[in-house]
Parts: C-alpha cells; structure tokens; sequence
C-alpha cells in the first residue's frame, strides 16, 4: 500500500496547480455573481461543486469568500447547502469577511421553507466566530419557538453552538430555561432528545460556577423528569434512546418498586435492534440492581441471550465492542456463560482482534464441566495458519491448566504440543510448562521426560530459553546430561543476547552444582568468569554475588539460591478486583474496550461533558475563559494531558508507576509495572509472584515528612499515604458542613512559584495533603484537596481557590471530626504559607 | 459524543472531512493514524477502537473505505461503531455501492446526508426511509427526472413527514394503487467441524426482511408456525413488544419500501446439509491430499453455489491440484478456491493432488481450514416458517408474497 500523497493533502497555496485554479475560480465566480440569465444556477452549482472538492481535498480556497458570498443570493436550495458548507468552513479564520454572510443567513433564517430555515440557523450558529453572536441569539429566539419541529429542533442544538462560543451570551439569553421548557413538553422528541444533551452538557459545565445550575443539573436526574422521559421512551429515535438510557444509568431510584418499573419499561429494549440501545439498557438493568444481589443474578440471565446474539450477529467492529462487555461480565460472574463456550469457538474469518478476545472469553468461562471441550478446541488452533493467535491459544490452554484441580488432560496436551516440532509452538509450551511445574511440582517427573528431549538448539525465543534453562536448574537431577546442555550454554555466553537468559543460566548453574557438583564444576567456573565480565549491570552484580556467597560458604549459598519450594498456589492477577469493579461502574465506555478504569486513560477534562458524578472532573471547563486564544492554549494543552495520561492519583502511586505516566494511552500500564516490578525484583523465576508494584512506595512523602515543621509545629499528625476516591470525597462533600472559610494572602514567592498547578500540588503532597482534583487557567486556581488523620479515619477536605493576580487564597475546610478543625487549618496555612520558599 | 468523520480512501488519502462541534480536529490526526496503520500493518488497521496521542478514533472499513471518527471525551463504543455502521450502509445505499470514485462524484449528497444524520456529534436519524425524504438519491430516475422537470435538485421541497406523524418511521399519506408486501426469510449458517469430523457448533443467523408498499397506515400481523425454537430474537422499532411477548405474533406498522423486520438466532441445529471429508497425509517432504464433498441431509431443494477455499498453509511451496468436477483455482496469497456449485448426480466430487514442502520439512504441522460456500433457495434451514401474514384493515387486492432462503455464513471444516 502506497504512502500517502503528502503534497496532495497538506493545505498548500503555494502549489502551482491550486493557485492559478483557485484564481480561475475567482474570476469566473465573478462574472456569476451578478448575472440573473437563465440557467445560471446550474454553472453556478459546477463552481461550488469545485471549490468544495477542493477545499475536501485541502487546498486552500478561502480567498475566494468573498466571491461566495456574493454568489449565495439564490433560491436554489442544493447551491444554499454548498453555500452553508463553504461558510462553515471556513468562517472562524476569517471573521470580519463572515460578517458579509450574515445578512443572507439572517434572511434565510425567516424563509417559508422551514428547511431552509432550519439549514440557515443551522449554519449561523456553526460559524463559531465571537464577535458575530449578538446576530445569533435573535434568530435562535425565534427557532426555539418556530412551529416546525425540525426548526426547533435545529435550534436547541444552535443554543448549544451557542453556549459554547459565549456562554454568557447564551445564559444572559435564558435560553438553558427555554430549553428546560421545551423539553418537558414540546410534542417532537426528537427536540426533548437534543434539549435534554444540550442541557447536559450547559448545566454540567456551568455547576461549578452557579449554584442554580448544579440544582438544575439535579432535577434532570430526578424522578417526574426520568419517568417522565422513560414513558417516552418509545417514541425516541435509536440514537436518543441511548441518551435517554446513559442518564437513567445515574439515576438513584427511591425503593425496589421503581426499579422494577423501570426494568418492565425497558425489558423491551434489550430486543431492539441497535446494539447501542441494547447495551446501554444492559448498563441499566446491572446499575438498578446491583444492591439486589438475586435480582442481579436474574438479570445476567436474562442478558445473556441478547448479547450473544449482539456478538454473533452484528459487524466485527460490533462484535468486538460487545466483546470487549462480555469479557467484563464474565470476569464478574464466571458461570453465566460457562454453558455457552460454544459462542466463543474462534472462526477462520474473523479478524484477529475478535478471536483474541474470543480466546480470552473461553479461558474465563472455563471450568470442571466444559474444560475437556475447550482445551480441544485450542488444541486445533495451536495448528491454526495465524501465528499470533496459535501462540494465544497456547497461552490460554496454560491459564486454563492453571485455574483447574485437574489437569491431568491439559498436562499430557501440552506435552504434545512440545512435539509438534514447530519452534514457536514449542517456546510457547515451554514457557506454560515451567509454570505448570512450579504450581503442580508432582508433575515434573512426566514432563521432565519430554522437556530433555528438547535440544536447546531449536529453542531462540528469549522467554522459552530462560524456562527451558530454568527447568535445567530446577530438575538437574532429573536429567542426565543437564549439567552439559549448561556446560555447552555456557559456552556460548557470549552470543546470547538476552540479558534475562543469561542471569537464568548463572542461577541454574548455580543450581545444578549445588546437586551434582563434580560435573558442573567447570561449568561453574565458566559462567561466573563469563557474568563478573558482562557488560550488563544486572548479570555482572549477580555473578559477583554468587562468586562471594560462594567464596564465603557454600551450604548457605546453598540456602540463598535454592532453598525449598512452596508450590505456587495463586498466579497474581494483573487486575485487582478493585479496577474490575471500577470498569464495571463505567460500563458501556471506553474503559472496557481498554480494560481499564477512566482515570487511568483519559485526562479529567475529557471524562464526558455527559459525566454527572464526577462533578469534580467538569471543574475547569467552568473555569475556561471565553477568550479564544486561551481556548485554543488549552486544547493544546488537554491534547498533553492525554498523552501523558498522567493524574494526581498516578502521581501518588509512585516510582513503579512511571513507566505508564510516560506512556500513549495505548501502553499497557499493568504491563508496564509487572515489567518494572519483574526487573526490580532479583528476577529469580520464583519470586515473580512477589511482583508488587506497590513496594517502592512514593518517596517523597516519606521525605516530606522529614522537612522542618511549621515554626510553631501543632500537633496534629496527618497521614502520608491517605487515599480517597473522587465519590467519596464528593458525597463527603456535600454531607459536611462547613467548618472553616478564611481568606488567605499567599506570599510573592508562592505566587511565582504557581506557574502551573502541579507546583502546588507536589507541594502540599509532600505535607502529606493529598490533591483530588484541580483546574483552572491563570489567574484563578481552583484546588480540592484531602489529608487523613494518622491513624485514625477522620478526613479533612480543603476547597482551595487561588487568584495569582491579587496573591489571594480562599479556603473552606470541611472536616469528620470538629475538634481538630483549627489545628488542620492552621497546619494547611502554615504548608500553602512555605510555598514558594525553597 | 463525537468530534468529527473523515473518510480515507485505500491509500489513506482523505476523501472527506466533516467537522461536526465546535472543537476542529486538526487533519493530522488522519496522518498519525495512517502512519500507524503502516508501520503497524493490517492487524492495527483493523482494531476499531484505537487511542491515538490526542483522540479516541473509531473505525471501521468498508469496501477499503476507512470511516474513522474522533472523540475526546468518554462515550460508549459500541455507539460510535454502530453509527459508523449505519453510515456506510446508508451511504452504499445511496449511492449504489462503495469506493473512492462514488463518493468523489456525490460528496454533495454525502455531505448532505452526515449533515442529517449527525448534529454537534451526537446521531439524530440514520432511517434510510426518512433520510430518502429529505435528500432523494442521485440514481437514474432521479437524474432522468430533472432532465425532463427541469428541476434538479436532489433536495426535496418538503420536511419529510415523519417528523410530523406519531409512527417516526413511516410518512403519514402514501398511496399504490397496487398494494404488495413481500416477506423474505434470509438465513446464515454457521458451523464448525472439528478435525475429527465432529460437528462441534452449528448456529443460524436469520432476518425476516419485509418490503412492503401498502396505502395508508397498515398494521400488520405476523406470525411464525413454530416460534419457540427462535433462540434470541432482536426487532426493528416498529414492532410492538407485548404481542410477541405474550403470543409470539409479530404485530407492527411497517415503514415503507425494503427494511429488516427481524433478526434471530437458532442454536444447536444437529443436521448440515453438505460435509466435507479431507484427507492429508504427509510423506518425505510432499503432502497429499484429497478433498470429497457431498450432500449429507438433503433439505429437499437444489444447494448451488457450493463453493470450498482454504489457505495452502506457509510451509507449502507449491501444489498440484486436480478435481473431478468444478474448476480449481490457486491465487497468488496461496488461496485455493474450489467452484463446484452443483453437486452431479452420477458422482461424487472430490479434489486431489500432492503438495510440495519447504525443503527440510518432513511433513506438515500446520493443517489448512477449509470454508465452504453453499446456497439454497426455498427453505430456511432452521426450519422456521412463516404461519399467516395479515393486515388489520383489508385494503382492496393486497398482494403477499414470501421467499426463503439460506447460505452459508461461517461454515468451517478443519483437517
């Protein structure tokens, strides 16, 4: 395939051909612009068709809008759309030439055809230029009460285009009260369903600022505005429906009748024809009942059937997204689909990334009744003709051996797969079977067997070699020509690349000296030699170690390099139950597709104009200028965020987390840290379970607490590690009340100090106050903090709000405990009063 | 919510941009993500939700159209690849069929229609019947008539009516003066046998499409004569959900012209109408094998269209093969179809030959998959059918026809 043609699509005036067409153009738009001659609207259509072919292909045309605008003075309504199209493009870079189209879109805008009226305040409030909003609010008035449902319907999205550019203008308008009228009772619902996004996404942004709006953004999720929409429900179209469904999932209903309402409402929805609808009513059914824990299982049942039939029927960009719920699902309750593992059963035409997941899903539902079936039908794929996916299915019948009590069928088909004599399935089985010896030890008799037949030769993969060298170690007494195959490794020290192998073969080594010590003694002495001379900081050190540990007696070394084994009884799981569950509260989101709570992934701004609980998460659009220069600086700086996927909450995870911080939301952090975690730890093949990537916990605030205390230190001893998740700390919020508010004058160091909110942030962290949430553009900082008790569970909760430019800081306390309200507060402004010092 | 379409061509070329909120998305992003797609080769290309370093695109590839879509903020995946979905099949629709040149030639038109189906990023309609109203499609009829009216322009003069009627899919005043409904059963068979000729999974897919031009607001009845062997059933929205629920019947104002009623699901069939029996047997570095098919169940009605393909695995280097009936034929990416269609009266089609492997392989590890190909007309092989087709209110002279038909969908034989 081809590259593509840069030149063609990089927006470039200068190029030769483009300039002296987009002239041409001019002059013959010109010459039309006047003209009232018959059949002039058809030439005049073959212009605008060029120009937009070339502004879609990314020429530069707008020098011509002045030609255009001119042009647009027709009743035909394909050239109006071409005309609209044009404008919208390109308006925002040039304002003072929008300003000409105005007056024809303000015309259209009261045109009898209320297509044309719509179309006209569709592009009006697409123009996005500022200063041209007063014209806006007008015709938008006037659409909101228009008699035509497409008109209004039109227009409630413009208010929304509106608010946007100015949310001032849009506000001083009343139009989000219009907008709430309407949407309780306009008769099309097509113009409750846009209302009901528009007032989303307004009042969520405007709650931080005004008391009224997050009142308001309460009410939509109060029960007349919910039952009054669900009672509609039918009438919606696909799309609205699952809006509709995204705000029932955040509705709290008051007892169990409601919710069995609710779900007799919806039962119909699961058979709807939109996998979208589908899923999002499945999101409500599990919200609703997840109190309820036998209703909860009535409802897996009852979605099981159309999921399955979402997987099977749809797409495989369908299929994957359903997927991607269903693993979720069955992580959650294993035994729903224990019975329908045949759904899973991999098919040579899907893509690779459906049979990926679809291999995933077989080793989850596996278990005593169906294990026989799947591990055949794995088998058959270890012969597939896709590499990827063989190597997978391998790995899969090797998770499954080591969730099972049996697997004496799962032993003997591995071994196989040892004979097959195809090298990748070989290092694949190799690797599975080193694990299976270290959890099922009484094993190893039959697959030592097999495994010494294995040459080393045929063994490349990194990964394969240290088990393949590991189990020469482990079971050198076992295997007749161990200590050789070593001698012979040894040998070759220096074209073995892997740093990993190569420390596998010290220990192992080691190892098999320490059982048959006359024949590995040359060995022995080879490979120490070889290690204290490599090049590699970790091989080198462990030679030495060894060296010494065996200069200074060898029967202790004895019991440092191969003390006793406890079979392995639990692998550790990538995923604590504790982000299982917070992907299963973000259902029907990305989070699932990636496997990951949102905090993880997204930046907090981008968490959903759509998220009301998290209103923590909204707090710098409130606070986002209406300049647009500073608009513009933040999508760039947003557009970082993103890529940095960092948040305060990551940041105090800590060392072995960092690897993710620098990492495309692509990366896989929980690899990232069982790889850090797997080099940190001295790698030995049996400790990797120890792998704990909490074990270098954040360092600074173990130094924070070192620093010299406020001059006159109080009492009060906060907790450096406490942890709080974003909804508690909002319920804690809202139930507290408030125990201190002052206003605090910040010094001129703390207010340079405060180039970026970070600053602060490391700071006060390392006075062992935790930073849940912060936003804000220069001059106004908004910061919402936390710190714990030591040893105690009462929580502090700070509102910080800093304006740099008259170095003031407003503060509102909320507390558990009331006694130690001062003391907190006066130890939070002795720590913001040391900001800025060194 | 999402932030703006744009439309690749093969080659990565844009061919379309539609910005749909106030937030740009700069073209550059079309860039990294073809970049990736190159460095990354045709499994990355495929992945429908990727992040990029600063968006969340969707895509999906159609006809090697790529629709990719990108977002900021969280929004449920599976909506944003279902409207994907539904635009390429409007779009095809529309334009009768898919590529880079159709497009080119009616982005007009496209434009037109991702402006009525998309509004600041989130979805409004994508019914094709009602998107028809309001932009009529640039066939030949079309054409034909403003040639002869005049009028050329493919916009209609009036808002669909729809919007204005209590049944969104259907415009309130439609009138023939021949009155048909046409009800087709269109089912999928998929299947797994296993390489020891067990049949480990056999499932059908089916749809009810119904294309129906009747005057005025028919209601409709449907009924199956053995419903319960339907294991999950999804409906299109104009199906009444209490009367399937307590009666199974169908009951439903159908939108005019073509749509799809119904899908379902079959589960656990026991029976396939054609196996499949190969033979491979390596030896000293060549292969033979020998391929035989023939009916197995016979569903009463003529199979055509049968058709076998398997990839040669890699380690094959060449390969002589040979059938006694049907043509074979080998393609460069080492695909080996073979076109029987119909299976002869006197004989048994079988396909044989040896296969060379790479030098040093004594005999072949990785076993090809053989898919077959089948079609049948007149029988749903599920064995549903189709009890009574009524209509509430007699129209005079109302015209029903049904069909059924099954083909085969993912209908695998491993060896």
């Amino acid at each position: 395939m081809a590259p593509p043609a840069q030149s063609q699509r990089s927006p470039s005036p200068s190029q030769p051909s483009g300039k002296s067409e987009v002239t041409d153009l001019k002059t013959q738009l010109r010459q039309l612009a006047g003209s009232r001659a018959p059949g002039v609207d058809d030439s005049k259509r073959e212009l605008f068709k060029k120009v937009i072919s070339y502004m879609t292909i990314g020429i530069d045309v707008s020098s011509l809008f002045g030609e255009m605008v001119m042009c647009s003075a027709t009743s035909d309504i394909v050239l109006k759309k071409m005309c609209y199209l044009y404008v919208g493009n390109y308006a925002k870079g040039n304002p003072e030439l929008a300003l000409l189209t105005i007056n024809f879109l303000q015309r259209d805008c009261k045109d009898e055809d209320p297509m044309i009226r719509g179309l006209a305040l569709r592009s009006l409030s697409s123009l996005r230029v500022e200063n041209l909003v007063e014209y806006l609010v007008g015709p938008l008035g006037s659409g909101l009460k228009d008699n035509n449902s497409y008109v209004r319907m039109v227009a409630v999205m413009g208010v929304l285009k509106l608010y946007h550019i100015s949310a001032a203008t849009c506000v001083d308008a009343d139009f989000p009260a219009t907008l709430k009228h309407l949407m309780l009772h306009d008769p099309d619902t097509q113009v409750v369903a846009n209302c009901l996004s528009a007032l989303q996404e307004i009042w969520s942004s405007e709650a931080s600022t005004s008391e009224e709006a997050s009142r308001e953004k309460e009410t939509l999720i109060s029960k007349p505005v919910i039952f009054y929409l669900l009672n509609r429900i039918k009438e919606f179209s696909e799309w609205a429906q699952c809006l509709l469904l995204e705000l029932v999932a955040k509705y709290v209903p008051a007892d169990s009748n409601e919710i069995f309402d609710i779900m007799n409402l919806l039962e119909d929805r699961l058979q709807h024809a939109n996998g979208a609808v589908v899923l999002a009513t499945i999101k409500v059914f599990l919200q609703l009942t997840l109190s309820m824990a036998d209703v909860h299982q009535e409802v897996y049942e009852r979605i099981k059937a159309p999921l399955l039939t979402l997987v099977s029927s749809g797409s495989p960009e369908q299929s994957y997204a359903v997927l991607s719920h269903l693993h979720l699902l069955v992580l959650r309750a294993p035994y729903i689909f224990s019975s329908d593992y045949k759904h899973f059963y991999c098919q040579y035409n899907e893509p690779s990334y459906v049979k990926k997941l679809k291999l995933e899903m077989l080793t989850a539902v596996a278990n005593e009744t169906n294990t026989y079936e799947i591990v055949t039908e794995l088998c058959e794929y270890a012969a597939n003709v896709d590499i990827p996916i063989a190597r997978e299915s391998i790995r899969a019948v090797g998770k499954i051996a080591l969730q099972q009590y049996d697997v004496n069928a799962i032993v003997d088909r591995l071994l196989q797969f040892l004979e097959m004599e195809k090298d990748y399935v070989t290092a694949e089985a190799l690797v599975l079977v080193k694990d299976l010896l270290r959890k099922y030890p009484q094993w190893s008799h039959d697959c030592i067997a097999v495994v010494g037949n294995i040459s080393s030769k045929n063994v490349q993969e990194p990964k394969a070699k240290a088990a393949l060298i590991w189990m020469l170690g482990e079971y050198s007494q076992d295997m007749n020509d161990a200590p050789y195959i070593l001698e012979g490794l040894t040998e070759n020290w220096d074209d073995e690349h892997s740093a990993e192998v190569r420390l596998h073969l010290l220990t192992a080594v080691m190892k098999c000296f320490f059982k048959r010590p006359p024949e590995t003694q040359k060995a022995l002495g080879a490979a120490l030699a070889a290690g204290l001379a490599d090049f590699h900081q970790d091989v080198h050190d462990r030679a030495l170690f060894y060296y010494r540990l065996l200069q200074y007696n060898v029967s202790i070394a004895e019991r440092v390099v191969n003390p006793p084994k406890q079979p392995v009884s639990v692998f550790a799981d990538t995923h604590s139950s504790e982000i299982k569950d917070r992907i299963f509260d973000e259902f029907n989101s990305l989070s699932v597709v990636y496997q990951k709570p949102s905090y993880m992934f997204t930046d907090k701004e981008h968490r959903g104009p759509f998220e009301f609980s998290d209103e923590l998460g909204n707090l710098s659009i409130g606070a986002e200028a209406t300049n647009d220069v500073v608009r513009a600086n933040r999508v760039e700086a947003n557009d970082q965020d993103l890529l940095l996927s960092t948040s305060e909450k990551e940041e105090s995870r800590g060392a072995s987390n960092n690897g993710s911080a620098y990492s495309a939301p692509l990366y896989d952090a929980s690899s990232v840290s069982a790889a850090a975690s797997q080099a940190q730890s001295d790698s030995l093949i049996s400790n990797l379970e120890v792998a704990g990537p909490q074990a270098s916990f954040a360092i600074d605030d173990l130094l924070g607490l070192g620093l010299p205390a406020a001059p006159a230190p109080p009492p009060l001893k906060l907790n450096s590690r406490a942890v709080l998740d974003p909804a508690t700390f909002q319920q804690k919020w809202r139930q507290l009340p408030i125990s201190v508010s002052q206003e605090h004058s910040l010094n001129p160091q703390g207010v340079a100090a405060l180039t970026a909110p970070q600053a602060l942030l490391r700071h006060m962290q390392s006075h062992s106050i935790q930073c849940i949430a912060s936003g804000g553009q220069s001059p106004n900082f908004k910061f919402f903090f936390f710190a714990q008790k030591a040893e105690e569970s009462s929580i502090y909760l700070v509102e910080c709000k800093i304006n740099t430019s008259s170095a003031k800081a407003q503060i509102t306390i909320k507390v558990d405990d009331q006694n130690t309200s001062q003391e907190f507060s006066t130890l939070f402004l002795s720590a913001l009063s040391k900001f800025g010092f060194p | 919510m999402l932030q703006c379409i744009f439309l690749l061509s093969d080659s990565g070329e844009i061919i379309l941009e539609k910005q749909l909120t106030w937030h740009r998305v700069d073209r550059s992003i079309c860039d990294w993500f073809w970049n990736q797609v190159i460095s990354q080769g045709d499994s990355f290309k495929q992945q429908p939700v990727i992040a990029s370093p600063t968006h969340y695109l969707f895509q999906i590839v159609r006809e090697g159209i790529t629709f990719l879509a990108c977002t900021q903020v969280e929004m449920p995946p599976l909506m944003a690849i279902e409207f994907l979905c539904r635009v390429a099949d409007v779009l095809s629709d529309y334009l009768e069929g898919l590529n880079e040149d159709l497009i080119k030639d009616n982005f007009v038109i496209v434009y037109e229609l991702l402006d009525e189906m998309i509004d600041n990023g989130f979805p409004l309609t994508t019914e094709p019947n009602i998107l028809r109203e309001m932009i009529s499609p640039p066939n030949i009829v079309s054409k034909m008539l403003s040639v002869v009216t005049g009028n050329s322009s493919n916009v209609s003069d009036t808002l669909p009516g729809a919007t204005a009627s209590c049944v969104p899919w259907r415009t309130t005043d439609i009138k023939y003066a021949n009155n048909e409904v046409y009800v087709d059963l269109v089912e999928e068979m998929d299947a797994i046998i296993n390489r020891d000729g067990v049949l480990v999974k056999c499932e059908i897919y089916g749809e009810v499409q119904v294309n129906s031009h009747i005057t005025g607001v028919p209601d409709l009845t449907l009924s199956f004569t053995n419903p319960s062997i339907l294991d999950d059933v999804r409906f299109h929205p104009c199906v009444r959900f209490r009367p399937w629920e307590s009666h199974q019947i169908l009951s439903f104002v159908p939108p005019d012209g073509q749509f799809k009623l119904m899908s379902y699901r079959v589960k656990m069939l026991k029976s396939i109408p054609i196996y499949v029996k190969p033979q491979l047997t390596s030896d000293a570095g060549t292969c033979r094998i020998n391929l035989m098919v023939g009916i197995k169940n016979d569903p009463g009605k003529m199979i055509d269209s049968i058709t076998v393909q398997f990839h040669l695995p890699p380690s094959i280097l060449s390969a002589d093969l040979t059938s006694n009936h049907g043509v074979v034929n080998i393609l460069s990416n080492k695909m080996c179809i073979w076109s029987i269609d119909r299976i002869p009266k006197d004989r048994t089609p079988s396909l044989s030959g040896t296969m060379v492997l790479e030098t040093g392989l004594e005999r072949l590890h990785v076993f090809p998959i053989f898919q077959l190909g089948f079609r049948i007309q007149g029988v749903a092989l599920s064995g549903l059918q189709i009890d009574k087709l009524e209509l509430k209110v007699v129209v005079n002279r109302l015209y029903k026809g049904f069909r059924a038909s099954t083909r085969a969908g993912l209908y695998e034989v491993r060896s």
